[in-house]
């Protein structure tokens, strides 16, 4: 009994530790995007809220918090407030199959620094990627605007494109790890000293261009298109539920997928023990950071596609390449 | 710009015995009787190769019994003449020409919405500026300049608590009436035909409109199956304006048509009032013109460049476009005391002499700007998602561009080489030397490189300019103080008093112009800006028609934009680039 409540404990400090570190750190990404687009753009960025503007992401969190939020005249109340939970709490529930590192004793205790070691991994990932889009859906579907409608009606046709191909890009490597655990896969990739990005730089790319498109980020940000559609899906929300959606979409989900695509093609926590014990999880979070810088300077870049060009580059060219990649994979590791 | 030659004004006497050839001083006009109009105008197009539409307007003459006279002005490309044709209204009727130009659906609707002249034959006769339901005519004689005074606007706080009568918040007589809520519906469901499930509602304020340009889409999906452009937000009335104040007080207001391009707007208005007026421009003040027109335009098309970019997502390149932009509005700042409405232009020259140091800041502006050049070509121009947006996207082809009177870039993409500044010189770009960049396809991406091509273009003037300036002394005269029209500059008026009289005599009584009409045209960023001046004489314009290039380009978007998606719409507009301070004057 004793070992159920322990367990019950730790999962309640790990559950707790990760809400905190990356509801934290969506936050100060939002202070760190705003200052790589200022560098990027030749200006400064926010600087005048504390040193180096640090405290821009508590002033702003303020502001959300106390403004006024105004519900439109004929919107669907229940389906508009869900869509605000919708958006969040699948981006967070990715963060529940992550291993930042490998196990550790405390206090004669096995510790995995993940919250749910769960054997389908990787398809729960699949499950929450779906289960995104209905906060998307819900918030235009409700909010009773022909702008929020048409931008979330893009983004749907956008993820049911993306992902299958997500889908086929990651079999490839759960083929070779031959585990769907994603403490598994990382092992796996360990085991044999070679990360999975070697054996699968196509499934790599194409993992990169679904986490664009699944979060939402230039060239994919159709659903926001600011000139065309104002906001596009969040344009009738105000306030923190307002704040919540870029929150939950341009950061959280981007660092989720990018750590997923850490584990899955850049080794885990796997590298040189050149920062002593922490080493593992250091690894983890520069790859992890790495990506997600990627994502932001991509964003500050380049333009945006039409919403009929992205499901066509999708449909008629990344689903083949995938699904070829799968079939090659499944070959050369069957024969050799 | 030549006007109609001998040989073909003989051909059209022989053609039709009626119509009147008159070679005024600056003009050729061909008067016709309404029923003979469209025979004549099919004829000019047709057979004598007017083609390019340019535009028409009416001139009110209360005094006389047929009152409106309409007044078109054609181009001819291959002969590079003007025409003026000019016809009275019979019972306040005219002729619609919309089936032999496009683009005079438009005009004409503008004509109707201001003299109240109805047009037989047009598919749309509906208010251009004003609302729906609106009584009166602004531009007719009768229609006092101040407006007539209707409605009191109640305060919020009254409406609030449901107090209207009598309104508290006394809102000054002085003006007219203004659209109600009411109004603006009743506006929209009448140039609205339902066809689509989905009506997509742009403006009058949004960010893609660059302005206040009011657009409904009627949508299938995400294509556009007919969109209506509803202009007007911005309408002040500029030609009524024009028509009160003299030559030289509206000035100011041309600034505040293209609000981007203030000098080229003043340019093609001085350069309008000198030729009516007989005014010599000094050497120096053509060049110091010349220069900043260009400089001008290069930060018009900058802004373009850096919205149209924003449109399809790529914000980095607005902020770009800006640091440049800062460096040419410190350079007209310098030298103007204004940034953005800067009114440094002068009938007769410009309101001062170059500041120190500009020709200095100028020149280590055009060292700089090929590099920056260089950065936004990197970033856009073989960007494949750039590519893809603007390739093949609202294809204009060569007749459309004179059946709807398309000119700046927008017709130099499409492979018309109509620049003003090659066909008509003013200002020093004759003595410079300059290519016109033409684009082959006619699509977003070749008016994009045309524009891009044109500031390099505009640079290699400005850098003649300069070597021309440094040249000339330092006493050199920068306005031609000697005419009679012209008033001398300020500080000479303070030491000097037979100009305090002059000036005096001009700010009071204005100074008369001879009789006579001009049409006078400059090439802006958005196309030509023509300004068509009707004098009686007076020392204020009987009539002033602003050509507007950003209307005239405006007119084919829903055109272009039937059957295409509501973001091609953005990148569409966008390279049609119109400003709604010109579109709506």
């Amino acid at each position: 009994m004793t070992e159920f409540w322990v367990s019950l404990l730790v999962t309640v400090i790990k559950v707790l530790v990760v809400l905190g570190v990356f509801l934290g750190v969506g936050a100060y990404l939002t202070w760190f995007e705003r200052k790589l687009a200022g560098h990027i753009q030749a200006r400064l960025g926010p600087k005048l809220v504390g040193p180096f503007g640090l405290l821009q992401p508590l002033a702003d969190g303020l502001k959300l918090l106390t403004k006024e939020s105004i519900v439109p005249a004929g919107a669907d109340r229940v389906v508009y407030y869900l869509a605000v939970i919708l958006a969040l709490v699948p981006a967070l529930m990715l963060f529940a199959v992550i291993p930042f590192g490998p196990s550790f004793k405390l206090f004669g205790v096995e510790v995995k620094p993940i919250v749910a070691d769960v054997n389908i991994a990787v398809l729960l990932v699949f499950a929450f990627g779906s289960l995104l889009v209905y906060g998307t859906i819900f918030s235009g579907w409700a909010s009773n605007s022909k702008y929020a409608f048409i931008g979330s009606l893009r983004k749907a046709a956008v993820i049911i494109g993306y992902e299958v191909v997500l889908g086929f890009s990651v079999l490839g490597v759960i083929l070779l790890a031959g585990t769907m655990s994603t403490t598994g896969i990382v092992q796996a990739q360990i085991e044999r000293g070679v990360w999975f990005i070697v054996y699968q730089p196509v499934a790599f790319v194409l993992y990169l261009f679904c986490m664009l498109a699944e979060s939402g980020r230039v060239p994919f940000d159709i659903q926001e298109a600011e000139a065309e559609l104002v906001t596009g899906y969040n344009v009738e929300y105000g306030g923190m539920r307002f704040g919540v959606f870029p929150l939950a979409e341009w950061y959280l989900n981007v660092m989720a997928l990018s750590a997923i695509a850490v584990v899955l093609f850049l080794g885990g926590w796997s590298g040189p023990r050149i920062f002593g014990p922490l080493s593992p999880y250091l690894w983890f979070l520069i790859k992890m950071f790495g990506l997600v810088f990627f994502v932001l300077w991509l964003h500050w870049t380049l333009p945006r596609f039409q919403a009929k060009d992205i499901t066509e580059i999708g449909w008629k060219v990344m689903l083949p390449l995938a699904v070829l990649n799968v079939v090659i994979t499944a070959f050369v590791y069957y024969f050799v | 710009m030549p006007w109609m030659n001998k040989v073909s004004a003989d051909r059209i006497k022989q053609e039709f015995k009626e119509v009147e050839v008159e070679h005024t001083e600056h003009t050729t006009n061909l008067h016709v009787k309404k029923e003979k109009l469209l025979e004549l105008l099919s004829f000019l197009k047709n057979k004598e190769g007017y083609r390019h539409f340019i535009d028409f307007s009416c001139i009110d003459f209360p005094n006389r019994k047929e009152r409106f006279q309409g007044v078109y002005i054609l181009y001819n490309p291959d002969e590079n003449e003007r025409v003026i044709v000019k016809t009275w209204a019979k019972d306040g009727k005219l002729s619609s020409v919309q089936n032999l130009w496009a683009c005079a659906k438009w005009a004409e609707r503008e004509a109707y919405d201001m003299f109240g002249v109805e047009f037989e034959g047009h598919e749309n006769l509906r208010r251009m500026f004003m609302w729906e339901g609106y009584p009166y005519f602004p531009l007719r004689k009768d229609f006092p300049l101040e407006g007539i005074p209707e409605v009191e606007l109640p305060s919020l706080t009254e409406l609030m608590h449901g107090r209207t009568e009598p309104p508290s918040h006394d809102y000054e007589l002085l003006h007219t009436r203004i659209a109600t809520l009411e109004d603006l519906e009743r506006t929209e469901k009448a140039r609205l035909q339902k066809k689509a499930q989905l009506v997509l509602n742009w403006g009058p304020l949004h960010p893609g409109t660059h302005g206040t340009i009011w657009f409904l889409f009627d949508l299938d999906g995400e294509n556009v199956v007919q969109c209506d452009v509803i202009l007007g937000q911005l309408h002040r009335g500029m030609e009524k304006i024009a028509e009160n104040l003299y030559y030289f007080q509206f000035l100011p207001y041309t600034d505040r048509m293209d609000y981007i391009s203030a000098i080229c707007n003043e340019l093609a208005y001085v350069s309008a009032v000198e030729k009516l007026l007989g005014v010599d421009v000094p050497e120096k003040a053509r060049y110091i013109r010349t220069m900043f027109a260009e400089l001008q335009r290069i930060n018009s098309h900058l802004l373009w460049l850096g919205t149209g970019a924003l449109d399809l997502g790529a914000l980095t390149v607005f902020l770009y476009a800006f640091r440049e932009r800062e460096k040419i509005m410190d350079i007209i700042e310098g030298n103007a005391g204004y940034r953005l409405t800067s009114a440094f232009l002068r009938i007769g020259g410009v309101h001062y002499d170059l500041a120190e140091g500009t020709l200095d800041v100028v020149k280590a502006f055009i060292k700089d700007f090929p590099q920056r050049l260089k950065e936004y070509h990197q970033l856009l121009t073989r960007n494949r998602i750039w590519l893809r947006r603007t390739k093949d996207v609202g294809v204009i082809t060569r007749e459309d561009v004179f059946n709807y009177g398309l000119t700046g870039p927008v017709a130099r993409g499409s492979g018309v080489p109509y620049d003003i500044r090659k066909l008509e010189p003013y200002a020093a770009y004759d003595e410079v030397e300059f290519d016109v960049p033409v684009g082959e396809v006619g699509d977003v991406y070749d008016r994009y490189l045309v524009r891009m091509e044109e500031m390099v273009q505009s640079l290699r003037i400005v850098e003649q300019c300069v070597s021309k300036l440094e040249k000339l002394p330092k006493s050199a005269p920068y306005i031609n103080k000697e005419h009679p029209a012209v008033m001398a500059p300020k500080e000479e008026v303070f030491k000097d008093l037979e100009d305090m009289v002059k000036n005096f005599r001009i700010v009071v009584h204005g100074e008369k112009a001879p009789k006579g009409e001009v049409y006078v045209s400059g090439e802006n960023p958005r196309g030509e800006l023509g300004f068509y001046i009707y004098s009686t004489g007076d020392s204020k314009p009987y009539r002033l028609r602003i050509r507007s290039g950003a209307l005239y380009n405006l007119s084919i978007f829903p055109k272009l934009i039937e059957g295409r998606t509501i973001a091609d719409a953005i990148a569409l507009l966008g390279s049609l680039d119109p400003v709604v301070g010109e579109t709506d004057r």
